[in-house]
This record gives structure tokens, C-alpha cells and sequence, in this order.
């Protein structure tokens, strides 16, 4: 029984003291967020795949350079009088085909990569996968 | 040698004159319908030169660039045709489309004669001696004497494209230097 009255005067004096210790903290100390880099994971990791958007106008690819996750979505928009295209560079791994003026192509990215528009070759661009 | 080497100069010089000797011995004021001409007749003048690429090469660059060419061309006349439709303007002959028409008549007999080994080169100096000539005339004339806005920007936005067929041809220019 005496037991038991201790304990119940441990936990009141150890509340007491956690009370007084969180009281004798700044308000800015309490606003405190976590570390930027935690929070863009768990939202990242909450929203799920991030679409991004490249336009295409004025025969440059902007961004030139995207970064993304992993099973992120890139869409790009052919904002110009001509047709484009985008294809992987180096082995032409991948390409979109024909994108007319005013259509869009969209791609879920898996790995970094150069890409150009294999008709207007000298349009390149870049996507980094973090 | 020396007479494929004349040809090709000839080449070369007869379009990057074309502009430039217009504008310097006329001194043009254009109106919108003639600026509108000289905008059709020198997207035409470049499709024409690409046919005759698409009938006389087997390089697979110089096929390639000459397709888009022919097709880039082709929208900027489908827009130039359908803003002076928009703005019930017709497009009038003038001094410097007749002689932008003129100069690519020789130019085409030029790039005739060429045999197939000397073609390819041959057509590629001139696309990058006449984008040149193009970009300068359309930054340092017909821009600056365009009256109507929608005009004006029409020219505008066509500069990037021709500035980046300029790269794409000196692209291809470097490949024939490198052999």
C-alpha cells in the first residue's frame, strides 16, 4: 500500500516536472518544425508520385533540367508552332513519338537521363532522378 | 577543283547576298501586306531547296534536316496564311520577294548541277548562309516595319525556330568538314 503511494508520488512529481520544463520554453522553441528534409520525405511518401511539367516553347525544353523521384510523372507541353518530339539521347532507349503543336506527352520516369528532340536536334534536356 | 570550289562559293554567297544587298541598294519601306509576302515567299524558297535535297541526297542527316525544314516551314505559312486571312490582308508582290525569288531560282540551278558526292555539302553551306540572311532580315527589317502587333509577333516568334535550324545546319556543316 505504501508502495503504491510512492509510485503514484513519482509519476505526479515526474508530470509536475515535465509540465514546468515545457512552460519554461520560448514560443519559438515550441513552433520548432522537423528538419526540412523529413518533412519533404513524409510528404512525399504521403502524396505519393509527383507529376512535373516541362513546356516546350520557343524551341527550348523548360526546364532544361527537371529532378524528380523515382515513379514520378514528367508531362510535356508543345507549346510551339512545330512539331517536337523527346527521346532518350544517348541509345534513344525511349521516345515520345511526335508531339504536334499544342499536345502533350507524358512519361513515369524510372532513371536519370539526356534527352533531345531528335527533329530539332539541337533541343536538349535533362531529368535527374534524386 | 578550283570549279567545284567556285560553285560552291557561289553557292554560299548568292544566298547570304540576298537579303542584305535588297535592304542595302532599295532601302525598302515595306507595308504589312508586302511584309507579309516576303515572310510566305521566304518560308517557300527553303521548302523548295529541301525537295530538291530530298530528291538529290542519301544522307541520312541531311534527309533528316531537310524533312524538317520542309515541315517547320510549311507551319510558318499555315500561320502567316491564317493571320492575314484573320485580318483580311492579302499579301503583295514586291521588290524584295521578286528578288528573293530570283536569287533562289539561280541558287536552285547551282544546287542542280552539283553531282551527288558534292550535293549534300553544298546544300547545307546554303542553309546556313540563307537562315543567316533570313534571321538578319527578320530581326533588322521586317520586324522593325511591321505595323500590326499580331504581325509583329508572328515574326518574333519565328526567330527561335530559325535560330535553332541555324544550329541544326551548322551541326550537319561540321559533320561534312570532319570527313
Amino acid at each position: 500500500m505504501i508502495d503504491h503511494i510512492r509510485l503514484r508520488g513519482i509519476i505526479i512529481a515526474y508530470l509536475f516536472f515535465c509540465i514546468l520544463l515545457k512552460s519554461c520554453t520560448t514560443p519559438e522553441e515550441n513552433n520548432i518544425n522537423p528538419p526540412v528534409s523529413d518533412s519533404t520525405i513524409l510528404s512525399h511518401e504521403k502524396s505519393g508520385p509527383v507529376i512535373d511539367t516541362v513546356e516546350i516553347k520557343g524551341m527550348m525544353f523548360q526546364p532544361v533540367e527537371v529532378t524528380v523521384h523515382k515513379g514520378d510523372t514528367i508531362i510535356w507541353v508543345n507549346h510551339d508552332l512545330f512539331t517536337h518530339c523527346v527521346t532518350e539521347e544517348k541509345t534513344k532507349a525511349w521516345t515520345s513519338s511526335k508531339i504536334e503543336s499544342g499536345a502533350t506527352w507524358k512519361m513515369v520516369v524510372e532513371n536519370s537521363a539526356d534527352y533531345f528532340c531528335a527533329i530539332h536536334q539541337v533541343m536538349k534536356g535533362k531529368i535527374v532522378v534524386e | 577543283m578550283k570549279k567545284v570550289m567556285k560553285l560552291i562559293m557561289a553557292v554560299v554567297v548568292c544566298s547570304s547576298v540576298v537579303f542584305g544587298s535588297v535592304y542595302a541598294q532599295t532601302n525598302p519601306k515595306l507595308s504589312d501586306p508586302e511584309i507579309a509576302s516576303v515572310a510566305v515567299v521566304a518560308n517557300q524558297i527553303d521548302i523548295n531547296y529541301a525537295k530538291i535535297a530530298e530528291t538529290r541526297s542519301k544522307n541520312a542527316d541531311v534527309l533528316q534536316f531537310a524533312q524538317t525544314m520542309s515541315n517547320d516551314h510549311a507551319a510558318v505559312i499555315k500561320q502567316a496564311v491564317a493571320l492575314v486571312t484573320k485580318l483580311g490582308v492579302t499579301p503583295k508582290d514586291n521588290a524584295v520577294s521578286q528578288k528573293l525569288l530570283s536569287d533562289a531560282e539561280k541558287t536552285k540551278k547551282v544546287l542542280l548541277s552539283k553531282s551527288a558526292k558534292s550535293f549534300d555539302k553544298a546544300y547545307i553551306d546554303n542553309e546556313v548562309a540563307y537562315h543567316k540572311a533570313v534571321i538578319g532580315a527578320i530581326e533588322g527589317l521586317l520586324i522593325p516595319e511591321s505595323q500590326n502587333a499580331e504581325l509583329k509577333k508572328l515574326l518574333q516568334d519565328i526567330v527561335p525556330a530559325l535560330k535553332a535550324h541555324l544550329a541544326h545546319a551548322e551541326m550537319v556543316q561540321k559533320m561534312f568538314l570532319k570527313k
